[in-house]
């Protein structure tokens, strides 16, 4: 098990590697020349040549990727190119907006979810199943921009259940008032995907030998299916979960930008639109080590859900 | 007796403090940046400075176009020595707001804090967005820059000819040059008195630290998200229209990037004014440019102005790009022939149709309605007018090929490059612009690239054409007209437009007040742009700002943004 998890994490820095080196190329090659966004509106060569000495952009590539790696070394990115703020400091007053919506919504979806696929497993070919199903291939094809427009619209502004938009300062108020539709809306998006995922694993194991061998066993429909069916089925529904959250931090940024939520998501879009290259760079680097280390968290979770997996 | 009940009225009234209960809702349509004057370039900072600190001069509210007036002066500057000296006297007893760090003193705004301030804009190290509004221009100013940028400090407390502070409350300012408008850049919001120890104090976090001796304070900020001011309750004693100012307690600014997040809380009533909703703009608003009977029911008001901005269409007048011949550049007359038939086919009217949705005015003076030396009166040359476009190319003889395209009058192919960005709003453009150059047979090639990379190129003089935009900085017409000033080549000259006879007339309008000699001048100007057709003039823009019922007292000024110091809440 420990040589399992050293190996593992000894193949993160190829991997991380490898996004340093895309990331770098891509920013350099697409991202534009971040001194003349800065230079106002009237600059001239000498202004311009001083931002970029300032931001170090005037330095061989080979310098500049060697600075970009001792960062991630250090875990210090510097400040911001158009704000001035730390990077560190970014991240810290935005993920807790970003987890007070991501984590209720993922709970919550995934307890919909897995209790809706497994009601469809059960009585698979069933008129209620073929209904669910068309449903989801339906909810499955509509852009969560018109979710979130007609959520808006609808509960919040023609029914007044919830503010339009904003973030107060209190995480209960944030919680309960301000997150409560961008919840609902989250929700809504990821359960018909969701369903017909999770309907797939559930139905894998229910056509499985040790099922019909419970039955046969005389347990009841009710153990069999919350117990031994659930159990095995947990397996990659916590994969699809652990993949999905790293995914979710930084690709919220709809949600947060029509609900005007301060989190992760829409700080990347304001650091791209700036060409905020630190900022951008932090994300790109944090998002990468937190799937490697969720998808490692993962398979460890592999084996105390099913003591027969072998780590190897 | 009745004059002393009134004017004890009136004292009564004008010392009412500012009403805590009273909290204006407004949005941005965007993130701001900080709040430190020289560092900022954007409308959304500029705006919570404005409110937050006070430069020397301001504006009048309400006169149209922009009046100068003394903020935190006496009176507005002794102009002396032909323009080149400017004296301000600071009213004694004003003060910066309390902050930890005067240490529980009342510390007064000084003559010196300005002086500071100003140094600021130039030190290599702010990269101030805004250093060419003093560059060049105070005597001794860029020397000492000169030597920051050599040693890596600028030294402020290195004495400068140019900014003296003969006594406490006095600033004395040297120009290198005559200048009777310098007036409107010390009434420039970024302009604002910042204390030397606050910012030393706060560093780096300066910018989220504002501390100023104006209308408002910031009380709680999460950047991004929301900006809470509340009123300066050390505020000098300001009378606006027999009340004491600013009259409610406090502003709370929401950034909602999303026009359906902005437009659904205004109508719900969680926000009190709505700025930028030109998107949604057919939904509230009749084609006569009236709000819709169902808003109006309500109490809602529409206040409508034009900003005083200009966009334009404008041509590369040098004669070769990269090495490459520029088919549109020079002043030769077939390439001159060449830009008119572009500018006629161009359909301005259908831009401010389709793409700005009725939302624009035609421009047709280089400097726009709001502004010192706009020209209401003046017409464009350039009409639109394809038939006549398509005789002036056979006339000059680009000729149409069998592909139905012309050819240059050699012979060789003839293809305009317009560039602009991958936006959406760029496409119609785009499309726009393709098919004006097909209805007179000319090929167009369409260049995308990144902003950043469209403004570096632009700045080399590497594009052919593409449509610019210019928000007045002041509202006077140099700020304007300097868009077309030879030596600002590479900087704000995108069209590279080098014309002596221009240049002439532009430095000789740099050394007159606003009046009618400098007007005529601004007028012959435009007429030789149009003669020569570096630009085509395309629209100005209308600002739609919407109110609610209880809002009162607003009307939108050319160039202040915070008008909060002078609403009132009814509620």
């Amino acid at each position: 098990m420990t040589a399992y998890v050293a190996r593992r994490l000894w193949q993160f820095f190829p991997t991380l590697l490898g996004v340093v080196l895309l990331v770098f190329c891509l920013f350099n090659w697409v991202g534009g020349d971040p001194a003349y966004m800065l230079a106002g509106k009237i600059s001239n060569p000498e202004q311009i040549e001083n931002i970029r000495r300032q931001l170090g952009v005037d330095q061989p590539y080979a310098i500049q990727l060697w600075i970009f790696i001792k960062q991630i070394a250090s875990g210090d990115f510097g400040a911001s190119w158009s704000t001035n703020e730390r990077v560190s400091d970014i991240f810290v007053t935005r993920l807790g907006p970003s987890l007070t919506v991501l984590v209720p919504l993922l709970v919550i979806s995934t307890l919909l979810a897995m209790a809706a696929a497994m009601l469809v497993a059960y009585v698979r070919g069933s008129l209620t199943d073929r209904a669910i199903m068309i449903g989801c291939t339906v909810g499955q094809s509509v852009s969560i921009l018109v979710y979130i427009l007609v959520f808006q619209y609808v509960l919040a502004y023609q029914l007044g259940w919830f503010p339009v938009q904003g973030w107060g300062a209190g995480f209960a108020e944030n919680l309960l008032r301000y997150s409560a539709l961008p919840i609902i809306v989250g929700v809504a998006v990821s359960l018909a995907p969701d369903i017909r995922l999770y309907r797939s694993f559930f139905l894998d194991e229910i056509n499985q030998d040790y099922v019909r061998t419970a039955r046969a066993k005389g347990l009841s429909e009710h153990r069999v299916m919350w117990v031994h069916v659930l159990r095995n089925a947990a397996i990659p529904i916590v994969t699809n979960v652990m993949i999905q959250v790293p995914g979710l931090l930084a690709g919220a940024f709809l949600i947060e930008r029509f609900f005007s939520i301060p989190g992760i998501g829409r700080e990347v879009i304001l650091a791209v639109e700036r060409s905020d290259f630190p900022v951008i760079k932090a994300v790109t680097v944090y998002v990468a080590l937190a799937t490697m280390i969720l998808n490692l968290a993962a398979d460890l979770l592999y084996r105390v859900l099913d003591p027969r997996v072998q780590l190897k | 007796m009745r004059l002393l009940v009134l004017l004890l009225g009136c004292s009564v009234l004008g010392s009412q403090a500012a009403d805590p209960a009273k909290i204006l809702r407004v949005t941005f349509q965007a993130a701001e940046t900080g709040f430190d004057p020289v560092k900022v370039s954007d409308y959304y900072s500029g705006t919570i400075i404005e409110a937050i600190f006070d430069p020397l001069l301001t504006y009048d509210y309400l006169a149209r176009p922009a009046k100068l007036v003394p903020n935190v002066t006496e009176s507005l500057p002794a102009i002396s020595d032909g323009g080149k000296t400017y004296l301000l006297r600071i009213r004694k007893g004003l003060y910066f707001a309390d902050d930890p760090v005067f240490k529980g003193v009342k510390r007064e705004l000084i003559a010196r804090d300005y002086a500071y301030s100003i140094k600021r804009f130039l030190d290599p190290r702010n990269r101030s967005p805004y250093a060419f509004l003093f560059e060049g221009k105070i005597a001794g100013l860029d020397e000492l820059a000169a030597q920051a940028r050599k040693s890596g400090r600028f030294d402020y407390d290195a004495v400068v000819a140019g900014l003296e502070t003969p006594d406490r409350h006095t600033l004395r300012i040297r120009l290198k040059e005559r200048d009777l408008n310098f007036g409107h850049v010390l009434a420039f919001t970024l302009v604002g008195a910042v204390a030397r120890e606050a910012i030393e104090a706060y560093g780096d976090e300066a910018a989220s630290h504002p501390v100023g001796s104006g209308p408002f304070r910031l009380k709680r900020y999460t950047r991004s998200s929301k900006i809470v001011l509340e009123a300066n309750p050390g505020y000098r004693e300001r009378i606006w229209q027999g009340k004491r100012v600013p009259m409610i307690g406090g502003v709370e600014v929401s950034i909602m990037e999303e026009t359906q997040s902005r437009w659904l809380a205004f109508q719900k009533g969680e926000t009190d004014i709505e700025y930028q909703l030109s998107e949604v703009a057919p939904s509230f608003m009749t084609e006569e440019g009236g709000l819709r009977p169902e808003f109006a029911r309500r109490g809602i008001r529409l206040d409508r102005s034009v900003d005083p901005e200009i966009t334009y269409l404008y041509f590369n007048m040098q004669e070769r790009i990269g090495g490459q011949p520029n088919p549109v550049g020079g002043l030769g007359k077939e390439r001159i022939a060449l830009r008119r038939a572009i500018a006629m086919a161009y359909k301005v009217d259908d831009e401010i149709r389709i793409i700005r949705k009725g939302q624009a005015i035609r421009a047709h003076f280089p400097i726009p309605p709001g502004v010192a030396g706009h020209d209401a009166r003046y017409r464009s040359g350039v009409p639109y007018d394809p038939p006549a476009a398509n005789a002036l190319l056979e006339r000059f003889g680009y000729r149409k090929g069998r592909d139905g395209y012309r050819g240059l009058p050699n012979g060789e192919p003839l293809v305009i490059r317009y560039s602009s960005t991958p936006s959406e709003r760029d496409r119609q453009f785009d499309e726009l612009m393709k098919r004006s150059l097909d209805s007179i047979g000319v090929r167009l090639e369409i260049h995308k690239d990144r902003f950043p990379e469209l403004i570096k190129l632009e700045n080399q003089c590497r594009l052919m054409m593409r449509a610019s935009a210019w928000i007045a900085d002041y509202p006077d017409g140099d700020n304007f007209m300097q868009l077309l000033y030879g030596p600002n080549t590479g900087q704000s000259n995108n069209a590279c437009y080098q014309s002596p006879e221009y240049d002439r007339r532009y430095e000789k309008s740099r050394r007159l007040p606003d009046g009618a000699e400098r007007n005529r001048l601004y007028r012959e100007m435009a007429r030789l742009m149009e003669a020569h057709t570096v630009w085509l003039l395309l629209d100005s823009r209308y600002r739609n700002v919407l109110l609610q019922p209880h809002v009162q007292g607003f009307t939108k000024h050319p160039v202040l943004h915070a008008e909060w110091l002078y609403i009132d809440l009814t509620k």
